[in-house]
């Protein structure tokens, strides 16, 4: 599904400039659930964006699903990720100004889809992450674990290809933690592929794949049995 | 995903109560403003609007040539209406008209005073006056007949169904109403409340016949198509062609120009009337509502941060820059509609007020399609202007930076702009507060002018009755009592003398050079009541009849006449046959100020003439307590001529009220001021308050580090003070440059004065430091330990 090649990405300011990624090149498969470590400022966050079309890189090649994508316009990339990418992230990132179901309901808003088929999906999804009975509440309502499960929720509404989690866990206390990993197996279970970005060994063992990162390059790559 | 974002925008507003006050507020504010203005605006644009035959309708008028200057008159022979008619190609009817007398009316015990004029018949078919009984055809088929307007009706009789009823004119003969007319709207150059035919006036004023009199008013109404330039090339020399020595040179000036132009320079040619007002006013109202924006601007990009997570997200999800932008805008506009509703309940509250101020009787109708629509645009200009800026801004984030939890730069050129707009707002703002205190200086300046005589304690009335015939009771009466002075006759009141000639001569005068010369006829006490000054000769004797061939002239006509030997000389004009006759000059009175309260005297001459006089004029004595001298006053003249109630009217207020005008832009531009500065700390205020919360953490570190309250509230407020110190540097000159040109057109004025700039710019200083010194203190005086947590 995913395939780089050399790629770059340096960031520049007037008197530093930082390689963030520094010819790296790996693939990952189809279905495969990859977990990405490497101590802070390696550049998995880099790769991260740049895998989620957030960003583009300086250079080299990235194949998504047979297309190089690798100096795609913002319009190409946006309208790539809606349709391909999930994102989980370390925050969760959710609009305080919606309701849960509004926020799970955002992406389908901006796929276009007709306001009947959206409610369906929504409520599939948020029964699927059990957070149903408080689909009417805020995030500021909700504990840690709860805004995760509708990340989580909000990430897979679209039926995407491809999940990016950033960091899933970090906010959240072990056992709750746990939850969001259990789901995110789940979910590669049925086939969605899955880029985690992660500090944690616990959470690394839910994946097929380690690749440890070091100074914007891949240093091991370990396979989980 | 219009309801998506509606429901954002409602919710971020509620999160948000302060900013969403201050943003809808200060715009509300501003566009309430601009609307009650831009109703002032329309009223003025459409001026005469209620006479559907307005564009063929003219008024005739007359320019004469006096020694260089070119006057331009609105006063024509008496018998040009008929004349162009039966002779000009292209004109289709012709009226007179007089210029507005109040004659007495009354009707058993009630007798009041009501303005109108003599008309000829043809009056009411080319202004297309609705009437409400009877009809334009039949009004003046008697002679002494009335058309009375709808107001003066209820007045009278409490109904409009007054057809063949009479009511008495100045107690003298009845008049048969022969028709009602429906109230003319108050934006109209006509204010009558009655018409006569003009046949009575034309029996009772024999020199109207004579070609080289100018005295009444003639409208024209043209063909439709009619050829214009033609008309104007035969009527330029018409009045040559039946007096030969005649200066009058006509044309006919169209109704659609009565207000907006209608004033003339000494060259005769035409000039803007009360069109620079409203050119004026309507800059007034879109300076107020970009201040308005200005601070929706400043306020949203302030905001930003607090939305840049949801831009992060929602980009992140699929949304394009274009939607972002789209659904920013939107909330502007939403904005903006919301602002503008709550202007509309600004409006009708303050317009009763406004109306006040600027004797209109202006309204607001939102089911008038005009001012709908013309409300929904200036929301939409709003929505458009002020969301713009923030929706380019805000969709502009970088969605990996800002789901990062990085600070979005307030610096750069965001804080540029933002900045730029707070020195804008404030360089307005002083720029009017400087003009509101010269404004008021220069008509200060005019008000105090020495006029030549003694205008405090100077009452005047017109003549009715047998007043005239009366005056030397009248006097006697009026002196016993201790409280007047003395007391005049004269053929006008002292503060707008209309009479004038071309007609006098000298010896020695240059017969190329024409002088209009103002004519005043008075009794013999008209220069000790009114405290003229002889600055040589002597005043007329008691005895009219002794000085009926003297004269006695003001020093501009002195100069002119340029005789050292003036008092003795003679000055000639011809008689009723065309026969030079000579008067002598007995005395010159120091130059008093009439008519054009900036400009100098212009020539006059005095007679001692009561045969035509129209006014009493009285010296009070010095008294505290007007109200008991003016009813006793009153109650003597009404004694002394029975059957016609008395007003009598202060010189000094009919002064003032010359300068109606000058007041009303100086009250105007000081209530702009207020308002600009106001909405600007409104701005200020958000803007001070968000800086305040973006600087939490480094305030709550130079706690920490020892630094004290009142340092840290000086280190907050300095970065505004500076701001406002270079709107002071734009602002200044800008506003000198601004003065001095409207200064300029006023032939009497003040000096432009540096202390003012300097206190406007302490004051612009003064009101932002206050404005910023309430949050910068409150966040001086925070708990470290609370910012630093937070953070």
């Amino acid at each position: 599904m995913i395939k780089i090649k050399d790629l770059e990405k340096i960031y520049r300011t007037e008197e530093v400039e930082t390689v963030a990624l520094n010819k790296l090149s790996f693939s990952v498969n189809d279905g495969e659930f990859v977990a990405v470590m490497g101590p802070s400022g390696c550049g998995k966050s880099t790769l991260l964006n740049i895998l989620g079309l957030l960003d583009d890189p300086d250079s080299g090649s990235f194949i998504f699903n047979g297309i190089e994508v690798a100096h795609f316009n913002e319009r190409k990339r946006a309208d790539l990720r809606k349709r391909n990418i999930g994102f989980v992230f370390q925050s969760f990132n959710l609009i305080d100004e919606l309701t849960v179901f509004e926020n799970v309901e955002l992406p389908l808003i901006y796929l276009g889809v007709k306001a009947d088929e959206r409610k369906k999906r929504v409520e599939e999804v948020l029964d699927k992450v059990q957070i149903m009975h408080r689909k009417n509440h805020y995030p500021q309502q909700l504990s840690g674990g709860q805004q995760q499960r509708v990340a989580v929720a909000r990430a897979v509404v679209n039926n995407p290809k491809l999940i990016l989690a950033d960091e899933p866990t970090g906010n959240l206390d072990s056992s709750n933690g746990n939850e969001v990993m259990q789901m995110l197996m789940e979910l590669n279970e049925q086939g969605t592929t899955i880029i985690m970005v992660t500090h944690s060994e616990h959470d690394a063992r839910y994946s097929h794949r380690i690749i440890r990162m070091l100074d914007g390059q891949t240093v091991t790559e370990n396979i989980l049995v | 995903m219009f309801k998506n974002y509606l429901k954002t925008t409602f919710r971020s507003l509620w999160k948000n109560k302060g900013y969403s006050f201050l943003n809808i507020f200060g715009l509300s504010i501003g566009i309430a403003c601009a609307a009650l203005i831009f109703l002032w605006v329309e009223n003025e644009l459409t001026w005469n609007h209620s006479f559907s035959n307005r564009d063929n309708l003219y008024l005739v008028k007359d320019q004469q040539a006096y020694d260089g200057t070119i006057f331009t008159f609105d006063a024509t022979p008496g018998v040009l209406a008929p004349s162009v008619k039966a002779e000009i190609p292209g004109i289709k009817r012709t009226t007179r008209s007089t210029w507005g007398n109040p004659e007495l009316f009354s009707l058993g015990d009630k007798a009041i005073y009501e303005s109108g004029n003599y008309v000829d018949s043809s009056f009411l078919k080319m202004f297309q006056l609705q009437f409400l009984e009877g009809n334009a055809a039949n009004a003046f088929t008697q002679l002494y007949s009335l058309v009375i307007s709808e107001k003066m009706a209820k007045k009278f009789f409490q109904s409009t169904d007054v057809i063949g009823k009479t009511l008495k004119m100045n107690n003298q003969r009845d008049y048969v109403i022969s028709g009602v007319i429906k109230d003319l709207p108050e934006n109209v150059s006509f204010k009558f409340d009655w018409l006569a035919p003009f046949q009575i006036f034309l029996n009772q004023n024999d020199w109207l016949q004579k070609w080289g009199n100018n005295g009444i008013i003639t409208y024209v109404e043209t063909e439709p198509n009619a050829n214009i330039a033609a008309i104007n090339k035969k009527l330029y020399g018409y009045v040559q062609t039946k007096e030969k020595g005649a200066n009058a040179k006509l044309s006919i000036y169209p109704m659609n120009r009565w207000r907006m132009y209608n004033s003339f320079d000494n060259n005769g040619k035409e000039r803007e009337g009360q069109l620079k007002f409203v050119n004026l006013f309507s800059l007034i109202a879109w300076i107020i509502l970009i201040i308005a924006c200005i601070n929706f601007m400043n306020l949203s990009t302030a905001r930003s941060e607090q939305r840049a997570r949801e831009v992060g997200v929602r980009k992140v999800l699929g949304a394009g820059k274009n939607k972002l932008v789209a659904q920013f805008i939107g909330e502007a506009l939403f904005l903006a509609l919301l602002a503008t509703f709550f202007a509309v309940l600004i409006i009708y509250i303050s317009l009763p007020a406004f109306n006040s101020l600027v004797e209109k009787q202006l309204s607001l109708d939102i089911f008038n399609p005009l001012h709908l629509g013309g409300l929904l645009l200036i929301a939409l200009l709003c929505g458009l202007i002020a969301g713009s800026y923030p929706a380019f801004y805000l969709s502009s984030f970088n969605p990996v930076k800002v789901l990062k939890g990085l600070k979005i730069q307030s610096g750069g050129s965001a804080g540029f702009i933002r900045k730029g707009l707070v020195v804008l707002q404030f360089a307005v703002s002083i720029i009017l507060i400087i003009s509101t205190v010269i404004i008021y200086r220069q008509i200060q300046h005019v008000k105090g002018r020495d006029l030549g005589y003694n205008r405090d304690g100077l009452i005047y009335t017109t003549l009715t009755g047998k007043m005239k015939e009366n005056f030397g009771v009248i006097k006697n009466d009026l002196m016993q009592t201790g409280l007047v002075q003395n007391a005049t006759l004269s053929s006008q009141s002292v503060l707008q003398l209309g009479n004038n000639t071309g007609d006098f001569t000298w010896p020695g005068k240059d017969p190329n050079k024409q002088l209009l010369i103002t004519v005043d006829n008075v009794s013999p006490e008209f220069i000790p009541t009114t405290g003229m000054q002889l600055k040589a000769g002597r005043n007329f004797y008691e005895d009219i009849k002794t000085d009926s061939s003297n004269v006695i002239i003001n020093e501009s006509l002195a100069k002119s006449i340029g005789n050292k030997n003036i008092i003795g000389s003679i000055i000639q004009r011809h008689n009723e046959k065309g026969e030079l006759y000579n008067m002598t000059i007995i005395g010159v009175i120091k130059n008093f100020i009439y008519n054009d309260m900036y400009a100098p005297a212009a020539p006059l001459i005095l007679f001692s003439d009561t045969s035509y006089v129209n006014y009493l004029t009285l010296r009070l004595k010095p008294n505290a307590d007007m109200k008991p001298v003016m009813a006793k006053i009153e109650s003597i003249v009404k004694s002394d001529n029975p059957g016609y109630p008395v007003e009598f009217n202060f010189v000094d207020t009919d002064f003032n009220q010359l300068f109606k005008t000058e007041a009303l832009i100086g009250e105007l531009a000081s209530v702009f001021a207020i308002l600009a500065i106001f909405i600007s700390c409104l701005g200020l205020f958000g803007l001070a308050a968000y800086t305040a919360e973006r600087r939490t953490k480094e305030i709550g570190i130079r706690k920490v580090l020892g630094a004290s309250a009142k340092g840290l509230a000086g280190l907050l407020s300095k970065d505004f003070l500076k701001l406002v110190t270079i709107s002071c540097f734009i602002a200044l000159p800008l506003a000198w440059w601004i003065m001095y040109s409207w200064l300029e057109t006023f032939a009497y004025r003040i000096k432009i004065d540096w202390i003012i700039f300097l206190v406007a710019a302490i004051l612009a200083i003064v009101i932002a430091l206050l404005t910023v010194s309430f949050q910068a203190i409150k966040a001086a005086i925070a708990n470290p330990v609370e910012s630093l947590r937070s953070e």
